[in-house]
């Protein structure tokens, strides 16, 4: 029996946590959510942590830490750096927790936290060719990416595998980066992603959309860069031009 | 629209539903078409990439013993997976939460217990007699109840358990409950209770799962008349049933 069988009106709701629940997290997530078949429910975890439950701790960072574990490794583009991160982020949400109030939700809260522990690391490595201030402000005409109007386009369109996304994703500035991870890979809708960052949902779609026009120019840089250097292995002394 | 019009409307609605206007400049400017295309391929190659990546299990260790040695880890205490519903349901349940509903439960169990007038006034060893002791020795009066298709068996009346001198006594609030409750059930099994068979699958579902709750309840009760959750949790489940029929009745009709 599915709970959304439960018959509206009824109060047999209360008891449908009888069953195990599966997929326990909360929050707005638009796709993938972690699936567990476990006995306690995320508000039950978080609880028992709060008391310093070393079991609920285990269960939050299951329920949790594959999705954090993947948005730090597509922010910092390294596993090395992605596990210290995950478990910077994770020590400051244990740290933290008995000040959680559920006023948003678990995921969302720990969401922050990580992207904030990230973009922190970023900064303390940042290069002078990055430009971390592409983050949260409105951009300046002059930073942000253009689109030549009338130029001939490279279409993208069964050219894009997750190899060269996944390279091109690497060389974003971190704001850009970090939206459109937690849009168009991780599923966030502008709303959450505006509670993660701290923006207004505006902010969070113009930033998704810069790093779309961004993202599509890297590629198309990438496929003329694949273009050439096939061009130059079939003209090269050994190659025959049979 | 010009082309850096079109682009606003991207940048503010997204890849969804264009306006009309923005479909009538698509459908004339190939370098917009291009933008559009591009704009899905990326997306999808994105939709294709993992949310969610395993993290090694050195991060947990390293983790884990950081909290230990900081102290937030206060007791080590092992939460099986395989813990039962009960435990989970027990563990979440707060007393407060209970309150208003198990008074309402209360009242309806205590109604009906009134009603119900005591066949020779009880005795003084027989009132001090716990709920479930009571309701075992009160089971003869039931006896000529026909079977309910819903009763849990364990409930089923049991003769060689009820001792000769308190066959007298009046059912427990509780048994009282359960048997009215029982009673409305009898017609539940021939009724459409719904046009759509689906909902009707589930209602029945619905009141199969909470005929198991009660069941367990009463079964806890048994074991440990002590339990005063369990007694809580059972009054609550009677309430939930009995709302649950009012709701099948409702929207059903009888075949015969």
């Amino acid at each position: 029996m599915c709970a959304s069988s439960v018959i509206p009106g009824t109060t047999l709701g209360a008891t449908r946590r009888i069953r195990p629940i599966s997929g326990a997290a909360t929050g707005q997530l638009a796709r993938q959510r972690p699936a567990q078949p476990v006995a306690l429910t995320e508000a039950e975890a978080i609880r028992l942590a709060q008391a310093g439950n070393a079991a609920a701790f285990e269960f939050l960072y299951q329920l949790h830490g594959r999705r954090v574990y993947a948005l730090c490794l597509r922010m910092v583009g390294n596993p090395a750096d992605a596990e210290d991160l995950m478990q910077e982020a994770f020590l400051q949400l244990f740290r933290k927790i008995g000040t959680f109030r559920g006023e948003s939700a678990f995921s969302t809260w720990l969401h922050r936290m990580t992207v904030n522990v990230v973009l922190m690391r970023l900064r303390k490595k940042s290069l002078p060719t990055d430009s971390l201030e592409e983050t949260l402000e409105p951009d300046a005409e002059n930073s942000a990416p253009k689109r030549d109007v009338g130029a001939p386009d490279l279409r993208l369109t069964g050219a894009v595998d997750r190899v060269n996304l996944e390279r091109c994703i690497e060389k974003l500035p971190p704001g850009y980066r970090t939206v459109f991870v937690l849009h168009d890979v991780q599923g966030y809708e502008h709303n959450e992603i505006a509670d993660i960052m701290g923006c207004s949902v505006g902010n969070s779609k113009s930033q998704l959309h810069k790093a779309r026009t961004r993202l599509r120019e890297l590629l198309q840089e990438e496929l003329r860069q694949q273009a050439r250097e096939e061009r130059k292995a079939a003209k090269s002394p050994t190659g025959s031009l049979d | 629209m010009h082309c850096k019009e079109l682009e606003s409307v991207l940048e503010a609605e997204g890849l969804g539903q264009l306006s009309k206007d923005a479909r009538l400049h698509l459908a004339t400017c190939g370098s917009c078409q291009g933008l559009l295309a591009d704009f899905n391929s990326i997306t999808e190659a994105a939709k294709s990439l993992p949310a969610e990546v395993n993290p090694p299990d050195r991060i947990w260790i390293s983790l884990r013993a950081q909290l230990e040695a900081e102290g937030l880890i206060k007791e080590p205490v092992e939460v099986s997976e395989k813990a039962s519903w009960w435990e989970s349901f027990a563990a979440a349940w707060k007393l407060r939460a209970f309150a208003a509903v198990t008074a309402a439960a209360l009242v309806v169990a205590a109604a009906v217990y009134v009603k119900r007038v005591p066949l020779n006034g009880g005795s003084d060893t027989a009132k001090k007699q716990t709920p479930v002791e009571s309701s075992r020795t009160s089971q003869t009066q039931l006896a000529a109840v026909p079977p309910v298709t819903a009763v849990p068996a364990n409930t089923a009346p049991t003769k060689e358990s009820v001792p000769p001198k308190t066959k007298e006594l009046a059912p427990s609030p509780s048994e009282s409950a359960s048997f009215t409750l029982n009673q409305a059930e009898l017609d539940v099994p021939n009724m459409q209770l719904a046009g759509n068979s689906q909902v009707d699958t589930a209602l029945r579902q619905n009141l199969r799962t909470l005929n198991a709750f009660i069941a367990e309840c009463e079964l806890r009760l048994k074991q440990n008349p002590q339990d005063e959750l369990a007694r809580e949790y059972l009054y609550t489940a009677y309430q939930q049933k009995s709302d649950l029929l009012a709701a099948m009745m409702e929207s059903g009709r009888g075949d015969n």
